[in-house]
This record gives structure tokens, C-alpha cells and sequence, in this order.
């Protein structure tokens, strides 16, 4: 693809300055330590006197626990201790899944361990603590529990139904949460659209399935009263918040310390019941105690996502203009809202981004959250925009096939265009700064539709169904303290950043952003060397560490480049003024005759700077040398949030060509293009393969992901062999280009860019899918599209 | 997973391990501990034990017994020793000369680090019905060779199948080879299968040996896989076909009147009988080129 | 004639030999490998699906969750760990190169398996090589980059012939 090596924001400085490296694809150096096996993960951890531990799990989806009998198994070799919920709630406190700003949203009390009754297959019930996991397992199959087996509720569409069994009596029904969004007057503007289309999507479970699994060691320090805390979350220091409210210790004692993470995907960046009792169970021996889910824990425990079920119509007139949109979305969630960020996020947002690349002046939409004995269900990457985007684009196309129109002409005649924003969403939520004609442009140009629709007429007549489809959307990045904080969840929206010039000339960075793969490190060290002027080998970096970072957000929702990288930027910016004021006292000149430049101090109109080190080794250690009164900082920290607006929105345009065999149902993907626009791109090879693995991770949805369950609440295909994630085999190669408008709300300009290619896949393939069975007159409406689903739509099954 | 009542579990259980030095040895061992079990690959077996599927007093490893690594072929016939890896048949001379089938098979097992241990005895005693081997077995007529107590006896492999997991495996036997019959000149195996992703067991497969006559179908077998509980042989659809040639109504009500269809995750059991019928035609098609 | 639940046996990792080393037979290969500080080694199913745990026995790639460790006496292992000769050095270059890699979880299994790839001195096209890395799961990169540095790595390998 065209390679931007260009810094495109006039904001930073001139690209043909020396360290000018924002912009620029940099090798990710710190990623070799991976390729020589160093990789530091939680399960790599050995610390003196560390025990493991496995849990005894709930068998069924909904049952009650009449007894439970430890005693032959703490016999077991190896075993050190058995502990039930009633143990484990003497030192942690329970906590409940609700915000305060989206209505009132109702979820009971959790706790680590499961009390009397069990709510989903694979609910912890006691966790064996024991030398060797091996031993632990040994004496988990010897606990005796007595079960009752109750009714499960797993279907959501029942779910509120009058007869449907209540899964927490106290709540009266099975209802979470429910919000609706009115904009405009949606029925007058159906009554006066000329055409009306229709379509209800449904959208399986699937999750994340981190090739790391959740890991966890805590380790209890009776000395220091202090809990350490190895954790591959995202997130450090919420749960270094978190950890210390629940188990009543001083939150500067608690230390969270996140290094290599094996994949997130939001996955870890929630409370998990059995991590906490790993953490009670340090508390109570005073021991470090491991914790690392296998597989089968992975898949019936780790959050699953989508479980939704969404309607939606849409009215233009005869012009093919949008006049009015309405969806109807219901979620199941499991037994439980997640804790902190809750269970009604991914629903908030379906209601929020629905329509959001066009002007739709009307606009009502409600979403219905309801439990069920699954898995509990929260925040996966690309949260919500699945299921917005495929409503939105189904709908879309159906409309252009209806009035006659080219799905890319009605797109076009309906965008907000490029040069009106400030603008909203359908749902009044506030937009800038985004480029749909110019992505979706591109995107026509790069895929040659003409020549693709050529093709598919000559596959037709071969007996080949080939499709093509396009979609455009818009993505949720850097959000801002209005998403969570202001719903009274400890969750920081800011980021810090803290730079510093060490005696020996090097530079030190440290942020609140962890790494999980993406490339924050590798970000982070070019915005800093950019800024300061200094070469990237001269910078190490700090991540993941809550005594060690500036505080903040960690890694979510997009946030780290567009957040966490103007932090870097700032922090940068200010050390370069220290440095720059001390070596203009130094050198006896004004500070605006000097700059920095290749480690050293330059004088802009020639003559002899001073290095970096040179200046350091001054201020450390020969201070007498510098005139009284100079500031001898050479450390500077930032800190960074978005104001003003609830979140900075990307655009993304995606098309794909795909080929449907009758006979099979299976589909291949012959072609798939992305226009990303994340405003400034800090290093754009990192940015193009955010875009490939969220693409790819969006097809394992489209086609392959489901979390399938019985109907007593067990989950069937709870192992790898049997939960189908995609594999190199099958996933086609992806085009990736880029539309840059920067972000005006930093001086960066960045958004984010690692939730698009999941949230607009699904979309894209289903209108491409359905573009291939359009010439039979059919269509399908249920993800994972499998081939199954693809027969029996063309009634060869 | 499944139904309730398992634990969540990823960790062997306790047993312990005896190294075989021959198959006399293997087969005293086996007939001793009516609760150990044979490790060939280990592909099959370990997974299982991962999960606490089963919990074996002993595993009696064979997979170093060298009677067992051999690929060797006279006159009329092919032997595989059981122990042989499939990676290791795949890149065999005799098997390449005349078998090659068996190598585009073989492909389509599993991926290559899997392939490097798996053996081609330990999946044809493992029997599981998605398995590529045990059908090919049945359809190439093989034969299969065990040695217990009692010495040697050999078994047609079609009747080495009983269900789902079952085979005629007696307590104190250990599968030693088996015995493929070198295809005629005017025969042919050809196969194929319908999967979702590379190297999974398929939604369904089939196995066909044919013989031509005058540019005619003189004989034809077609053996099923990932259809029911064992590889099945169609032996009314074959004859329908070689009488009235392929139509798709007719082929599907032949195969679902003689197949016992089962669903299972991958696809359901109406799902497995039409990508049966759509195979069959498949097949009829490779034969022609 | 006796088996036994924990076995003493020898065995050479990355050119160290091993020598009286008791082993419970009911570890599987991966969980060793780890015990013994090679932490490069990584545990994704511990059913041979995801790939995570390859590494390189008697001249092979196997899936480390699938063997018993009691298996392994008399045998050669290398592990990520071990992958410092020539070629391997500057397939590492290229996977960097070409970002084959995001949080590195899969990237021993991936790189054993490319090993093995490259053994076999035969050039690849991309959907053969699809093919060959089809059990090695990566939920990152999305395959593609991964695929790039492989197909340099095999051209590049045999130019060196
Ligand atoms: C991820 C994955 C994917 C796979 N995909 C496929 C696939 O697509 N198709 C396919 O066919 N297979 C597949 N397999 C299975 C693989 O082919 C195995 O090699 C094969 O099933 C068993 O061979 P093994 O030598 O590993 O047997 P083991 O696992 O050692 O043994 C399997 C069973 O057979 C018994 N046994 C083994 N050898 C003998 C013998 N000589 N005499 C008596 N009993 C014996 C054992 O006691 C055990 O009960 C897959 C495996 C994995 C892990």
C-alpha cells in the first residue's frame, strides 16, 4: 500500500527535520525479545513460596449448592488449603455491576465465589489451593457437592416473559437495563417516506479467546501490609483501585504490574470472581497464589460478547434520501453485569452509532438488556459496532436494491459530508473531524468496481455466486472522562506520561499506556524521540507498573495513541523547554537561537552545541557550573484527556468480494480492502495491522465464532478444537489505505484505529453474502454466517 | 464440555508410563493391566488425558518399537506398521510410487507438527469417525493386522469397525500394521472432503475406489466419514450410480435409505446427508479428469 | 515388568544435555519445558489446536502439550530459546521487519513451525504457506504480515543455496 512516511500534521514540526519519526513505519525493535522466547508473561512468573490454584466450577448453568464436602480432598498430596465463598468474603468485599448515568440499570451483589446457588456452567464455586496446578485439579475431583439442578433461563427472547424462571428473585424479573433514543418524530417521517425497508439481524455469542490466557499472581506482603499484584490486564491501575477498595487496603499498597499481555481484545480489562479469590487467597496464607485459566476456563468464563438480536427499518424518499430510522436491539448478558464498566455498554452503544455516517433526521432506537445462565457478557473490542454498523449497511443496501439505486450513489447522497462538521449522530451524539466521501471515494477507486461487477455477471453465468460489498462506518476511540467517570466508575480517562534525561544521556519514558501487542511501546518511543529531538535508541520506556507510571486509563476503547501518546507529546514538549532554558543559561545565548537535534543541543545558526549527556552530567553533577537560579528539571510529566465531547470518532470505508458454492454453503473471501482515517498515523505500518487483525478478528464473527449452547445452559464447543477461531487458511490478504483528517482536539491529531476492522467487518461480508444471493432472490440475517445457515437460506436443506 | 457434571479440568491425571521394547513386551504389559492403555502418537490420546477423559493406569509407549516404524511391500500388497507417523508415510518412496492417494489424504489430517507424531496405526485404532484413515482403510479394501496372546490375526477393515469409538480391538491386542492391496491398473481411489478450515475433521468426506472397464464404471465403493459413528459404506448408492449415473434427488434418497446420519458440532445430520450427495457427485467428477 | 509415575531419563534442549533428570511421567513436554525456566515456550490448549506450544523434537516440529515428557528420553529439543543459528537469526530480522508479531504469544510455535518450513529448501507460494502455518493460531496480526515474512524468509533462504 501506499506507504505514508510523511508526518501529515503541520503541528509537529517539519518532516525533514533530524529524529522526525512520527509518521513513519519504525521496525518495533522491543518486539525481538518475543522472538528469543523473553516475553515476560504472568504464567512465566516464579516467585518463593508461590502455590497455584484451580477452582471447582459450576457443571450446570443454574443449580443450587446443598452442601459441599472439602475434607477428603484437602487430604490430597500437595494440597495446601480449600476455600468456599464464605471463606473468601471475609477479606474481600462484593461488588455490583452498575453505573449511574444511563437509567437505572439493576444487577445484584457479586462475589468472588458463588454462594448457595450457581448462575452460569463454569461459575466459580471454591478454589483449591495447591503446589502444582496438577495437584490441584487431583483434589478437585474429590469435593463432593450435593446440587439441586434449577430450571436455567437461557433464551433472551423469553426472558421477560411472565412464566420464564427469574434468575434473581430480589429483581422481580429478568430485565437489566433498557434504554430508548429519540430524535426527531420517526413515525410522521415513516409515514412520509416513500419506501421502507425492514431487516432483523441476529448476532451469536462469541469471545475473545486470547491466545494467553487470564492470568493472575498476587502476592501478599504481611511485612509491608502490601498485595503485589502480576496481572496481564489492560488496565493497571483500576485495578490497582479496585483491588484496594474490595480488600480494604490502603490503594497506595497495592501494586499492579501488567508486562506482556498474549492479547486483550477487552477481554482483560474486567473483574473476574476467580482472579479475586486468587487475590483472597494470597490475603489469607499470605503466600503468593497463581492463577492461569486453561482453555475450558477461557471459554466459560473469560466475557463473551454480541448476543444480540436487532431489528431496524429505515425510510427514504423517492430520492433515495434518508427521512427516518428505528431499531429495536435485545441483548443477553448472562447472570450478571460486569464490574466496573457494566454489562450495558455494548447495547449503549448500538443505540449510539446506528446511522452514524448519515444525515438521519429521525431517529428512535431502543435497547432491551435482559439475563440469562450463560456467561456473563461484557466488552469486547469493536463494542457494539457490529451489530450498529450491520443494521445500519444491511438496511442501507436493501434500500438503494428497493428504489434502484447503487449502494455506493445512496451512500454517497446521504453522508454528512466531509466539510460539515462539527456535526451528530442520528442519536445526537457529537462528531468531528471525519471523511466518509473522501474514504468512501478511495475505496471505490482502489476496488474497481466496475471491473468487479463484471466479473461477478461472467462468475453468474458460470453458475459462480461472487459478491461484492462496501459499507462505511464510524468508530469509537479516546473517549472522555463522559463515558465512564462521570458515571461514577473509577475508571480514568486521563493519561500521564513521564520523561526524563538520565546522567547518561539516555531518556526515559514512562506511561500510564500498557502494551499489548499493538505497539505502544514503539509508539510512545517515537512520539517522545520526535518531540525531544534525540535518536530512538537513546529512549527505554516504563509500562505497566502502578508504582512506576504516571496514573491512568491503560488500554481500551482505542484510547493509547490518541491519549496516552499526546501525554508523551507534552511531557516531551516540556522537558525540551527545560532542557533548552538551561542550556541557553549554559551557553550564554537566547533560548530561541537553540534547538535540539540528534542528542545534542544545537545552535540554530551554526557554531558549537552542547550533547545531551554533556548537559545531564552538568545538572547531575556539576551544578555550580550553571548560573543560580536555572529550573534543573530534566524530568517532566503530562497528563492528558479529551474535553469537550464524549468521544473522538474515527471513519473507516471497507469493501470485499466474496464467492458463495452452492453446494456447500461455503464462503470464501477473495478480497478485502480497508480506507482507515485515524487522523495522524504515529507509525503507519503499526496502524495498517491494527486494521488486518481487527478485520480478521470481525470475520471469525461473521463467519466462524459462536459460543454454542445447549438448551440446559451448557456450552458445547468450549475448546479450540471445537470453537472455531479463524486460521491463516481461510483469511484472505487485506488492502489497506489510508484518508488522514486529524483530531483537533490535541496537538497530535491522532485517533485510534484498533476496534474499525472489527466493527465493520461483520458488515461488510453479510452485504457482500447477500449480494451473491441476490440473484436468487435470498438473503441471510444470522451471524456466524455459516454454510449451513447459507443452504438452508437457498433451500438446498 | 457438554453436559453438566465434568470438571473443569486441563491437567493429566496420575498413571504411569512403560516404555514397550517389543510387541511381545507391549501385549504381556497390555494383558497384565487390563486399565493401561497404548500411547502411539499421543495425538489423540493426550488431549483426551488432558481432560481427564479417561484415567489410565499405565500408558505403554510403542511408538519406539521398531517392528512397528517399518513401510515395506511385496507382490500384491502395501504394509504399514503401525508406529510409522503419518508425516513419515508421506514422505515414503513406496507409498509415493504406489500409493499416492494416500498422501493427498493425509494432507488433509490435522497440520504438519501434529502430522509428526500421529501415527497411521494410532488412527486407525482410534477409530473416530471423522477421521480421514479409517475410511480410506475400508475403502481400499485393507486389512487389519493385530497381535495379542494369542498371536496374529488379521481383520477385513470393514468389519474393524463396530460404532461410535468401537473397534474389534480385543483387551490383549496391539494393531501391528496394515495391509493396503496395491491398486490394479485400471483402479482408482479418489477422495475428498468438505471442512470449514484446513486440517479440521470434516462436516463430511467419502473415500471411493473404483474400477473402470471400457471407459465404464465396472465397480465402485464409496465409504463415508464424519457422517455417522464409523466410516460407512454406500453399497446401494453405488450400485444406483453405476446403473443410472449421478442425480442429486436420487443419490440423496439412496444415501439416507443406507447411512445412519449423525449430527454432530461441526454439522447437523440433513447438513452431512446432502454434503454427502453433493461428494458423491465430487467424486464422479474428479473421476473424469 | 513395572511402570512407574515418575521417570529419571536424558535428553539434550538447546545443546545442553541433560543428564539423570526425573521427570512425573504425567507432565506433558510444555509444562517442563516451563518448569525448567524455558518460559519461551507457551501453553494456548493444551489439545495441539492452537500451536502456541511447538518446538522442535528430534529434527520435528510437535506440539509440546501433546507429549509426556516421560516420552522425550535419548531425544534432541530446541525450543524459541535455542534458535541462534544463521538462518534462524535472520528470520527473526525478518519477522521484525515485517511486524509478524504483535503480543508475541504465538510467535515461538510460529517460528519453530517456519523452521521447519525452511528445512525443507522448497519454495512456497503464499496459499502453500497458508497452509503449512494453518494449526498456529494468532488472534493478532491477521496472518497476513506473518505470511510476508515467512515468504521472505524462504526466498531468502533459497538464494543462500
Ligand atoms: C488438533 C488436532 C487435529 C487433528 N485433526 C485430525 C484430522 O483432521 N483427521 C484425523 O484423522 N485426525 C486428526 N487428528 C488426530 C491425529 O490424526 C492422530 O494422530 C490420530 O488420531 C491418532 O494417532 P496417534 O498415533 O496419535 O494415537 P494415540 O493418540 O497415541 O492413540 C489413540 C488411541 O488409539 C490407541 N492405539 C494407538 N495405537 C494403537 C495400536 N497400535 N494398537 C492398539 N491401540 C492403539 C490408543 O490406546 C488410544 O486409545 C488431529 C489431532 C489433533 C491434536
Amino acid at each position: 500500500m501506499v506507504d505514508i512516511t510523511l508526518n501529515q500534521n503541520s503541528k509537529l514540526g517539519s518532516i525533514d527535520r533530524p529524529n522526525s519519526y512520527i509518521g513513519r513505519s519504525l521496525t518495533r525493535d522491543g518486539a525481538i525479545r518475543h522472538l528469543e522466547g523473553g516475553g515476560k508473561f504472568v504464567d512465566d512468573l516464579i516467585l518463593p513460596r508461590m502455590v497455584n490454584s484451580a477452582f471447582l466450577r459450576s457443571p450446570y448453568a443454574h443449580a443450587e449448592i446443598k452442601s459441599i464436602n472439602i475434607s477428603d480432598a484437602q487430604k490430597y498430596p500437595g494440597v495446601i488449603d480449600i476455600f468456599l465463598s464464605e471463606h473468601i468474603d471475609t477479606v474481600c468485599k462484593p461488588w455490583i455491576g452498575v453505573l449511574s448515568h444511563l437509567g437505572e440499570m439493576r444487577s445484584p451483589e457479586q462475589s468472588p465465589l458463588a454462594k448457595k446457588i450457581a448462575r452460569w456452567q463454569g461459575e466459580a464455586i471454591a478454589i483449591v489451593i495447591a503446589n502444582t496446578r496438577a495437584q490441584a485439579e487431583d483434589a478437585i475431583e474429590a469435593i463432593e457437592v450435593d446440587w439441586v439442578e434449577k430450571e436455567p433461563q437461557i433464551n433472551m427472547e423469553t426472558a421477560l416473559d411472565k412464566d420464564t424462571v427469574v434468575i434473581h428473585k430480589e429483581l422481580g424479573n429478568n430485565l437489566f437495563w433498557t434504554r430508548t433514543v429519540e430524535q426527531g418524530d420517526v413515525k410522521k417521517a415513516f409515514k412520509e417516506s416513500s419506501t421502507i425497508v425492514e431487516a432483523t439481524l441476529d448476532f451469536a455469542r462469541h469471545t475473545g479467546v486470547t491466545l494467553e490466557t487470564r492470568g493472575i499472581v498476587a502476592d501478599w506482603d504481611k511485612s509491608e501490609k502490601k498485595m503485589s499484584i502480576y496481572h496481564n490486564g489492560q488496565a493497571p491501575h483500576m485495578m490497582q483501585h479496585i483491588i484496594a477498595k474490595h480488600f480494604d487496603i490502603s490503594e497506595g499498597l497495592v501494586r499492579v504490574i501488567s508486562k506482556d499481555v498474549g492479547g486483550s481484545f477487552g477481554i482483560k480489562v474486567h473483574v473476574y470472581g476467580d482472579e479475586m479469590a486468587a487475590i483472597a487467597a494470597s490475603k489469607i496464607l499470605g503466600r503468593p497464589v497463581k492463577f492461569v485459566a486453561d482453555r475450558l476456563e477461557s471459554f466459560t468464563t473469560d466475557i463473551h460478547a454480541r448476543c444480540h438480536k436487532i431489528s431496524g427499518k429505515l425510510g427514504v424518499d423517492k430520492n433515495g434520501k434518508f427521512l427516518s430510522m428505528e431499531i429495536n436491539d435485545l441483548s443477553g448478558i448472562g447472570p450478571y453485569s460486569m464490574y466496573p464498566r457494566t454489562s450495558a455498554i455494548e447495547t449503549n452503544q448500538v443505540l449510539n452509532l446506528s446511522g452514524s455516517p448519515y444525515i438521519i433526521p429521525n431517529y428512535k432506537a431502543v435497547g432491551t438488556v435482559v439475563f440469562q445462565n450463560k456467561t456473563p457478557m461484557c466488552q469486547y473490542r469493536a463494542v457494539g459496532h457490529p451489530i450498529a454498523v450491520a443494521i445500519t449497511e444491511v438496511l442501507v443496501d436493501k434500500a438503494a436494491k428497493k428504489i434502484g439505486m447503487k449502494v455506493e450513489d445512496i451512500r454517497k447522497i446521504n453522508f454528512i459530508p466531509d466539510d460539515q462538521y462539527p456535526n451528530k449522530t442520528p442519536s445526537g451524539v457529537p462528531l468531528e473531524d471525519l471523511s466518509h466521501q473522501a474514504t468512501m471515494n478511495k475505496l471505490l477507486k482502489i476496488m474497481n468496481v466496475p471491473d468487479l461487477e463484471k466479473q461477478k455477471k461472467l462468475d453468474l453465468e458460470k453458475g459462480i455466486l461472487t459478491g461484492i460489498g462496501i459499507i462505511s462506518m464510524c468508530e469509537v476511540t479516546n473517549p472522555s472522562p463522559l463515558f465512564y467517570g462521570v458515571g461514577g466508575a473509577h475508571i480514568s480517562s486521563q493519561d500521564g506520561a513521564s520523561i526524563r534525561l538520565e546522567g547518561s544521556g539516555a531518556v526515559h519514558v514512562s506511561s500510564s499506556i500498557t502494551e499489548q501487542g499493538q505497539g505502544t511501546e514503539a509508539i510512545m518511543k517515537q512520539i517522545a524521540a520526535d518531540q525531544l529531538g534525540v535518536s530512538m535508541d537513546t529512549i527505554r520506556l516504563t509500562l505497566g507498573d502502578t508504582d512506576a507510571t504516571p496514573y491512568g486509563g491503560g488500554t481500551w476503547a482505542s484510547r493509547g495513541a490518541g491519549i496516552g501518546g499526546e501525554a508523551v507529546l507534552k511531557a516531551a514538549r516540556t522537558l525540551k523547554n527545560n532542557i533548552l532554558k538551561i542550556a541557553s543559561a549554559i551557553m550564554q545565548t537566547d533560548i530561541d537561537t537553540i534547538d535540539i537535534a540528534n542528542n545534542s543541543v544545537i545552535r540554530k545558526n551554526g557554531g558549537e552545541g552542547i550533547s545531551l549527556k554533556k548537559l545531564a552530567e552538568t545538572v547531575y553533577y556539576r551544578g555550580h557550573e550553571i548560573p543560580q537560579g536555572t529550573n534543573p528539571e530534566l524530568i517532566a510529566t503530562s497528563s492528558f484527556y479529551i474535553e469537550g465531547i464524549p468521544f473522538v470518532f474515527t471513519n473507516s470505508a471497507m469493501g470485499c468480494q466474496v464467492t458463495v458454492d452452492q453446494d456447500t454453503g461455503l464462503i470464501k473471501i477473495n478480497k478485502f480492502w480497508v480506507i482507515e482515517d485515524c487522523g495522524t498515523q504515529i507509525n503507519p505500518k503499526l496502524v495498517e495491522e491494527q486494521i488486518r487483525g481487527g478485520v480478521i478478528q470481525g470475520i471469525g464473527g461473521a463467519l466462524y465464532e459462536e459460543c454454542v449452547y445447549d438448551d440446559q445452559g451448557n456450552m458445547q464447543n468450549a475448546t479450540m478444537a471445537d470453537y472455531l477461531v479463524p486460521m491463516a487458511c481461510e483469511m484472505p490478504d487485506i488492502i489497506v489505505d489510508h484518508v488522514i483528517t486529524n483530531s483537533g482536539r490535541s496537538i497530535l491529531g491522532a485517533k485510534g484505529a484498533g476496534e474499525a476492522g472489527t466493527g465493520g467487518a461483520p458488515a461488510v461480508i453479510m452485504n457482500a453474502i447477500n449480494d451473491a444471493l441476490s440473484s436468487m432472490n435470498k438473503e441471510v440475517t444470522s451471524q456466524p454466517i455459516t454454510p449451513e445457515k447459507i443452504l438452508k437460506a437457498i433451500g438446498k436443506i | 464440555m457438554g453436559k453438566g457434571g465434568e470438571e473443569f479440568i486441563m491437567k493429566s491425571p496420575d498413571f504411569c508410563y512403560y516404555e514397550a521394547l517389543s510387541i511381545e513386551d507391549a501385549i504381556k504389559f497390555k494383558s497384565n493391566d487390563l486399565e493401561s492403555v497404548i500411547l502411539a502418537g499421543g495425538q489423540s490420546l493426550v488431549p483426551a488425558l488432558n481432560m481427564r477423559l479417561s484415567s489410565p493406569s499405565c500408558l505403554i509407549d510403542i511408538s519406539k518399537i521398531k517392528e512397528l516404524k517399518n513401510i515395506t511391500k511385496d507382490n500384491d500388497f502395501i504394509y504399514i506398521g503401525s508406529a510409522v507417523t503419518h508425516s513419515e508415510v508421506m514422505q515414503n518412496k513406496i507409498i509415493i510410487d504406489h500409493l499416492p492417494v494416500l498422501i493427498d489424504v493425509l494432507d488433509m489430517v490435522a497440520h504438519p507438527a501434529i502430522r509428526n507424531k500421529g501415527t497411521h496405526g494410532g488412527s486407525i485404532a482410534y477409530g473416530d469417525p471423522a477421521a480421514e484413515l479409517p475410511a480410506f482403510a475400508v475403502a481400499a479394501n485393507a486389512e487389519i493386522i493385530l497381535m495379542g496372546l494369542n498371536g496374529i490375526r488379521t481383520i477385513q477393515a470393514s468389519d474393524f469397525y463396530h460404532g461410535l469409538f468401537e473397534t474389534d480391538i480385543q483387551n490383549d491386542e496391539i494393531l501391528t500394521s496394515i495391509k493396503y492391496p496395491i491398486l490394479k491398473d485400471n483402479q482408482k481411489i479418489l477422495f475428498d472432503e468438505i471442512y470449514r478450515r484446513h486440517g479440521d475433521y470434516a462436516m463430511a468426506g467419502v473415500v471411493a475406489n473404483i474400477e473402470i472397464l471400457n471407459n465404464e464404471i465396472n465397480n465402485l465403493k464409496l465409504v463415508f466419514f464424519a457422517t455417522g459413528t464409523k466410516p460407512e459404506v454406500a453399497l446401494k448408492t453405488s450400485e444406483l450410480i453405476i446403473k443410472d449415473g449421478y442425480d442429486y434427488s436420487n443419490v440423496k434418497n439412496m444415501i439416507k435409505t443406507e447411512l445412519d446420519f449423525e449430527s454432530d458440532l461441526n454439522s447437523n445430520a440433513e447438513m452431512k446427508l446432502h454434503l454427502a450427495t453433493i461428494l458423491t457427485n465430487k467424486i464422479l467428477k474428479l473421476m473424469e479428469t | 515388568m513395572q511402570g512407574s509415575k515418575n521417570i529419571t531419563i536424558n535428553f539434550i534442549i538447546n545443546d545442553e544435555i541433560f543428564n539423570n533428570i526425573t521427570v512425573p511421567v504425567r507432565q506433558h513436554l510444555g509444562d517442563f519445558l516451563r518448569s525448567i525456566g524455558l518460559t519461551g515456550t507457551h501453553i494456548g490448549c493444551e489439545q495441539g489446536a492452537c500451536g502456541a506450544c511447538t518446538v522442535e523434537l528430534d529434527g520435528k516440529a510437535v506440539r509440546s502439550c501433546l507429549i509426556l515428557s516421560s516420552q522425550i528420553n535419548g531425544s534432541v529439543i530446541k525450543t524459541v530459546e535455542g534458535l541462534d543459528d544463521t538462518l534462524m537469526k535472520k528470520v527473526k530480522e525478518i519477522f521484525l521487519k515485517h511486524n509478524a508479531l504483535q503480543c508475541g504469544f504465538c510467535s515461538s510455535g510460529m517460528l519453530i513451525t517456519t523452521k521447519e518450513i525452511l528445512n525443507k529448501k522448497k519454495k512456497l507460494n503464499r496459499e502453500q504457506i497458508r497452509t503449512e502455518i494453518s494449526g498456529n493460531y494468532c488472534r493478532c496480526t491477521g496472518y497476513q504480515s506473518i505470511v510476508d515474512a515467512i515468504e521472505e524468509a524462504i526466498e531468502d533462504n533459497i538464494k543462500d543455496i
